[in-house]
C-alpha cells in the first residue's frame, strides 16, 4: 500500500514536470493487458494481433502512403462538414433561443429530425446522391448541426436577463447585444454542442465511409475486413481514438481554457 | 434641468399562479430634481423594484407616465444608468472593457473609451484591476465596477437597485461612504432602492417610504456632508431620522 502511494506521488510529480505523460501513462496497463493476452496464445495471432504487429502495420501503411492519404481524407471531410454545421447551427440556435415565434415554429421539427439519426439517412441519400462526397457531407453536417443548435438554444436562454438589461441601459443596440452579450454568454453551451457534434460527426463519418467510401479511415477498416486483416482493423480503431484525443486536447480544451474557464463561467 | 418626474404611475401584473391581477404600484407620483440623491425604502413586496424597473424602462406602466428632461421614458436607454444587485457585469469582458462598454456603444473611438474607463476606475481605486476579469474580483470590487460602469456613461439619472445588499457588512459601509463621496464630487442624480432604513438615511437627501405600492411619506434628510459612519452612528439627528423611517416601514 505504502509503495503504491509512493509510486503514485512519483507519478504526480513526474506529470507536473512533463504534462505529456498524463496522456501516455494511463494507457500502459491497457496496452500491457492487450499484449499479454495476445502473447499468451489464447487466440490465433491472425485473430488477435499484438501491439507490435499493429505498429508494424502502421509503419508499412504510412510507408505506402495509404494511411496519411486516408487520414487526410477523413479529417478534411469532418472539418468541412463541421464548419458547415457550425456556421449553420449557431445562427439557427440563436434565432430559436431568442425569438419565441421561431421557437414555436422550429422546435418541433428540430426534435423530429434530430431523432432520425445520421445513418438512418443513408439509404435515401444513396438513392439521391449515390456513393460520393455529397452523401458523406450531408451526413456529417446533419450530425454536427443538431447538437450545436440545441446547445446554442440552451446557452442563449441561460444568459441572465440582467445582462441584457445592463447592455440596453448602457445604450447597446439589438445587434450589439447579440454580438457582445448573447454570443459570449452562450459560449459554454456552444462549446459543449461543438464537442458533442464533432464526436457524433466523427463516428457518423466512419460509418458513412464504411458504406459509401472509396477512401478514409472507415473505408480502410472495412476494406481490411474484406481482406481478413485484423491488424489493420485494430490500427484503424487506434487511429480513431488517437485522433479524437488530439482534437479534444489541442483544439477544444484550449478554446475552453482561454474563454469560459477564464471568465469563471464553468468550474476549472 | 434634467428632472425625473413620475406621474400617477401604476403597474398591475397578472399572477398566473394566483390566477388574478396583482397591483404592484398604485398611483405613485414623485419628482427627483437634477443632482438630487433620493432613497426609496420599503419592505419587500412594497413595489420598490417595480418602480425602478419602470423608470429603467425594463417594463411598461399600466397607467401614468415617466418624464425625464421633459420627454417620456419608453424602454431602456443610456440616459438612465442602472446598478444591479447582482452586479450584472459582463463575465467575458475585462474590468476595463466593462466600464468602457457604455462609451463604446456611444460610438466614441477606442482610445477615448479606455481613457474614460481608466479615469472612472481610478475614482474607486480599481485602476490596477483593469485587465482582470470580474470573476477574479471580490464582491465589493465587482460592485464598484458596476457603479462606475454606469457612471462612465454619464447618465442623467443613476438607478441603483439594492446594489450593496449582497456584499458583507464591512464592505457595504465602505461602499456607502464611497458613494456619498462620489455624489458630493460629481453630483449625479441618484435613485437608490433599498430595504435597509439606515442605508437609505445615510445616503440620501430625501427618503421616500413606499408601502403596498403607494408613497407613504417623503422625509428630507438635512444631515451635513461628507457623511461617515463613524460620525453618524452616534449622531442624534441621524438616529431620530432612522427611527422615524423605521417606524413607518414597520407600520407599513
Amino acid at each position: 500500500m505504502n509503495a503504491l502511494l509512493k509510486l503514485f506521488s512519483l507519478y504526480v510529480r513526474a506529470t507536473t514536470r512533463w504534462p505529456a505523460l498524463r496522456a501516455i501513462v494511463p494507457f500502459i496497463p491497457v496496452i500491457a493487458l492487450w499484449w499479454i493476452v495476445a502473447e499468451s496464445g489464447m487466440f490465433p495471432r491472425a485473430f488477435f494481433p499484438a501491439p507490435p504487429d499493429v505498429v508494424r502495420s502502421f509503419g508499412s501503411l504510412v510507408y505506402k502512403g495509404i494511411l496519411p492519404e486516408y487520414l487526410e481524407d477523413s479529417v478534411m471531410r469532418l472539418a468541412i462538414g463541421a464548419a458547415a454545421g457550425i456556421a449553420l447551427g449557431i445562427p439557427v440556435g440563436m434565432l430559436v433561443g431568442l425569438s419565441s415565434r421561431a421557437h414555436k415554429m422550429l422546435w418541433p421539427p428540430l426534435l423530429f429530425f434530430q431523432a432520425i439519426g445520421d445513418i438512418a439517412w443513408l439509404p435515401i441519400l444513396l438513392i439521391w446522391f449515390g456513393f460520393g462526397i455529397a452523401t458523406m457531407t450531408f451526413v456529417i453536417v446533419y450530425t454536427v448541426l443538431f447538437p450545436v443548435v440545441l446547445n446554442t438554444v440552451l446557452g442563449v436562454r441561460s444568459v441572465p436577463v440582467n445582462l441584457h438589461r445592463a447592455a440596453q441601459s448602457l445604450g447597446a443596440s439589438r445587434l450589439r447585444i447579440l454580438w457582445e452579450v448573447v454570443l459570449p454568454g452562450a459560449l459554454p453551451n456552444i462549446v459543449t454542442g461543438l464537442r458533442n457534434g464533432l464526436g457524433y460527426g466523427w463516428r457518423a463519418l466512419i460509418a458513412a465511409e464504411m458504406i459509401v467510401g472509396t477512401s478514409g479511415i472507415g473505408f480502410l477498416m472495412f476494406d481490411a475486413r474484406r481482406a481478413g486483416s485484423v491488424v489493420e482493423i485494430l490500427l484503424g480503431m487506434v487511429v480513431l481514438g488517437l485522433l479524437w484525443y488530439v482534437v479534444d486536447s489541442w483544439i477544444l480544451v484550449p478554446i475552453e481554457r482561454k474563454t469560459v474557464q477564464r471568465w469563471g463561467l464553468v468550474a476549472r | 434641468m434634467k428632472n425625473l418626474i413620475l406621474r400617477n404611475l401604476s403597474k398591475t401584473y397578472f399572477d398566473p399562479y394566483a390566477g388574478a391581477h396583482v397591483s404592484a404600484l398604485k398611483d405613485v407620483s414623485l419628482e427627483v430634481k437634477q443632482g438630487e440623491f433620493v432613497s426609496v425604502v420599503g419592505p419587500s413586496g412594497c413595489g420598490k423594484t417595480t418602480l425602478l424597473s419602470l423608470v429603467a424602462g425594463f417594463i411598461a406602466p399600466t397607467a401614468g407616465e415617466i418624464l425625464l428632461d421633459g420627454s417620456a421614458v419608453n424602454g431602456p436607454g443610456p440616459d438612465r444608468g442602472v446598478v444591479f444587485q447582482s452586479f450584472a457585469l459582463f463575465p467575458w469582458k475585462t474590468v476595463l472593457e466593462n466600464v468602457a462598454f457604455g462609451p463604446r456603444m456611444r460610438g466614441l473611438p477606442r482610445p477615448e473609451c479606455e481613457r474614460i474607463a481608466r479615469e472612472y476606475l481610478a475614482i474607486v481605486g480599481l485602476a490596477d484591476t483593469a485587465a482582470r476579469y470580474p470573476n477574479e474580483l471580490s464582491g465589493g470590487m465587482q460592485q464598484r465596477v458596476g457603479v462606475v460602469r454606469a457612471l462612465a456613461n454619464n447618465p442623467d439619472v443613476l438607478l441603483m437597485d439594492e446594489p450593496f445588499a449582497s456584499v458583507d457588512a464591512q464592505t457595504r459601509m465602505n461602499l456607502q461612504e464611497e458613494l456619498t463621496r462620489i455624489w458630493l464630487e460629481r453630483r449625479p442624480t441618484i435613485v437608490f432602492i433599498t430595504h435597509d432604513v439606515e442605508e437609505a438615511v445615510f445616503l440620501a437627501n430625501r427618503v421616500v417610504v413606499l408601502s403596498k405600492g403607494r408613497v407613504l411619506k417623503e422625509i428630507a434628510v438635512p444631515l451635513p456632508r461628507p457623511r461617515a459612519w463613524d460620525a453618524l452612528i452616534e449622531n442624534a439627528a441621524f438616529k431620530a431620522l432612522s427611527k422615524e423611517v423605521l417606524d413607518l416601514v414597520r407600520a407599513a
